[in-house]
């Protein structure tokens, strides 16, 4: 039977990854193989940065950019120069249930997207605002200035998508047609975020307020080749098991939480607030 | 009977050398009738005899497994050994011994069993007629074949009272060196012997401690108990019920003669059978895209 579905050999199923909301390796791989017809179509050719955690959130979690030791030959990789590691790195591709279903069976509880696919690593398909609250700004701090970044957008003639980051914050993004570089949709995120600054008093958008107190950061820095975003629908390393959410605009106008959207909750979803963001790819250019 | 063992082995090597009949064999699922009757007599019944011959109908055919010596196969056979000088004890050195107590036996020779085995007076004596349904199917041990021994007109004369009114004859046989009660009855157009056990082998259930505490149901839930078997209510038929073990085991033979290896599938746990759950779902979803 397990043959048959899955070319993964599960193992350690009953060990407790989220101790603190008892969930266990076998419910966590489940939760993936549920979200995995939403998520897989956003994954899709992207070199994965994983934070692993296979004695549990609890626990030292560490990075993998590099594919592990022992890799079926069914899981695709693609070798590029990181800057960071200053070396060739085999990044993982998952582009299938199976290799979701391996990377769940890793316990790699994160799974962190670049907002740009091979071969065209160079052209983003998403312009990335990053909404982060500085304490004592709070979540609903990120919500007030998620919602101007929004109305900015769409002043401008933008459709934009929302989801929570899983943690305080939220993430704004519109996806873009693959015509622009980096540093083109870094400025495009920048220059709405500067106008912002200019209109409400908690805004910041310059890199060197990134952690001013009482500011929510709209932090475009994001928006480059080195850079990854934790992908829809992905678990976040928190003791509750919270999910990094898509979630409608309208839903920022109730009293939600970022605890709301959890490793329970989610799969029960019957929304599906991004369902034809890739038909929605724009130019960025103000009409 | 202490030669059984020997016999067993030899019957051993027989189905050894021919593996391939023997899985064709098991294929066929109806047993043949046996051509020796196992035992000759008849069925007395007051004054009148019916003279019969006994055969067996009952065979366990679940899949036996023999122990081999895995360097080379050879098949093992088994050795009494004294547990003093753990010394191999040749079969005229044995004698049977009751337990009384711990480590403490009365001993007994062949000859002194002998005597007082029953013997069999080759008849099947019937002491009264029942209703054959009255017979709680705890008490059946085995059944067997009962045919005429040219005694054909006695033989359907019995057949046909017994089928008409639908009761069987209870009474006695001594079989070998063992006397158990039987039921005579009529079994798809043939008498049919089936020996049973006796009062004392089977445990009385009600005895148990666990029934004291069964309540009395509330009359709706007994309503609702009653329709549900109502509905499932069905004709017995035998032959939905298969041995999927077995079948299995066949076909893993078969692979094994045709020089296919056998790869081992561990039975999924609970936790994989909620994935497995789960991925069956998703697979259709992705299908759909």
């Amino acid at each position: 039977m397990t043959q048959k579905l899955t070319k993964v050999n599960f193992s350690n199923l009953d060990k407790i990854l989220f101790p603190k909301v008892k969930v266990t390796k076998a419910q966590f791989i489940e939760y993936y193989i549920k979200a995995a017809p939403r998520m897989l179509p956003f994954l899709k050719d992207r070199p994965l940065v994983l934070t692993r955690y296979p004695e549990g959130v609890d626990k030292e979690g560490f990075y993998a950019k590099d594919a592990p030791q022992g890799i079926p030959d069914w899981v695709k990789t693609v070798t590029l120069y990181s800057h960071s590691a200053k070396r060739d790195v085999h990044y993982i591709i998952c582009n299938d249930l199976d290799t979701l279903i391996w990377l769940a069976n890793l316990a790699a509880v994160e799974i962190h997207m670049p907002l740009s696919r091979v071969p065209e690593r160079e052209r983003p398909d998403f312009a990335f605002f990053d909404v982060d609250p500085e304490p004592p700004c709070t979540f609903d701090d990120a919500k007030e200035v998620a919602l101007l970044v929004k109305e900015k957008l769409d002043r401008f003639g933008f459709k934009s998508y929302v989801k929570t980051s899983g943690k305080k914050g939220l993430h704004v993004l519109v996806p873009v047609v693959k015509e622009y570089s980096f540093r083109e949709t870094r400025d495009f995120v920048h220059g709405v975020g500067q106008q912002l600054m200019k209109e409400s008093a908690v805004v910041v958008s310059e890199f060197k307020d990134t952690k001013t107190p009482g500011k929510v950061f709209v932090d475009y820095t994001q928006n480059s080749h080195g850079r990854t975003m934790v992908c829809p629908y992905g678990l976040r390393a928190t003791p509750e098991a919270t999910v990094s959410a898509p979630i409608e605009w309208s839903d920022l106008k109730k009293e939600i939480k970022p605890s709301e959207f959890t490793i329970q909750s989610v799969p029960r979803l019957q929304k599906e607030p991004w369902k034809n963001i890739f038909e929605n790819r724009q130019k960025l250019e103000v009409k | 009977m202490e030669k059984k063992p020997r016999k067993t082995r030899k019957q051993e090597i027989v189905q050894e050398e021919k593996p391939v009949d023997k899985a064709e064999e098991a294929a066929n699922l109806k047993r043949k009738p046996s051509r020796r009757p196992m035992w000759t007599g008849s069925v007395a019944i007051g004054l009148i005899n019916v003279p019969i011959k006994l055969y067996p109908m009952i065979y366990d055919r679940g899949v036996t497994f023999h122990f081999l010596h895995k360097p080379d196969n050879a098949p093992l056979r088994y050795e009494k050994v004294c547990t003093k000088d753990n010394k191999v004890v040749p079969w005229p050195e044995v004698v049977k011994g009751y337990e009384v107590s711990k480590n403490q036996y009365v001993v007994f020779n062949k000859e002194e069993l002998d005597a007082v085995k029953p013997e069999s007076d080759k008849r099947i004596r019937i002491d009264k007629f029942i209703d054959y349904l009255s017979v709680d199917p705890v008490y059946f041990y085995s059944s067997y074949a009962l045919m005429p021994d040219k005694s054909n007109d006695a033989y359907g004369l019995l057949l046909q009272a017994l089928e008409s009114i639908g009761k069987a004859g209870v009474g006695r046989i001594t079989l070998r060196t063992k006397e158990y009660p039987v039921l005579v009855h009529a079994y798809k157009g043939a008498l049919v012997l089936t020996t049973m056990r006796y009062g004392y082998d089977v445990v009385d259930p009600g005895g148990f401690e666990e029934l004291k505490e069964l309540k009395t149901p509330e009359k709706n839930e007994l309503e609702l108990a009653k329709k549900i078997i109502k509905d499932l209510s069905g004709e017995f038929d035998i032959s939905e019920y298969k041995d999927t073990y077995r079948a299995k085991v066949e076909e893993l033979i078969k692979k094994k003669l045709k020089g296919e290896t056998i790869t081992v599938e561990k039975p999924p746990k609970e936790e994989v059978k909620g994935l497995m759950a789960a991925l069956q779902e998703t697979l259709k979803q992705l299908e759909k895209k």
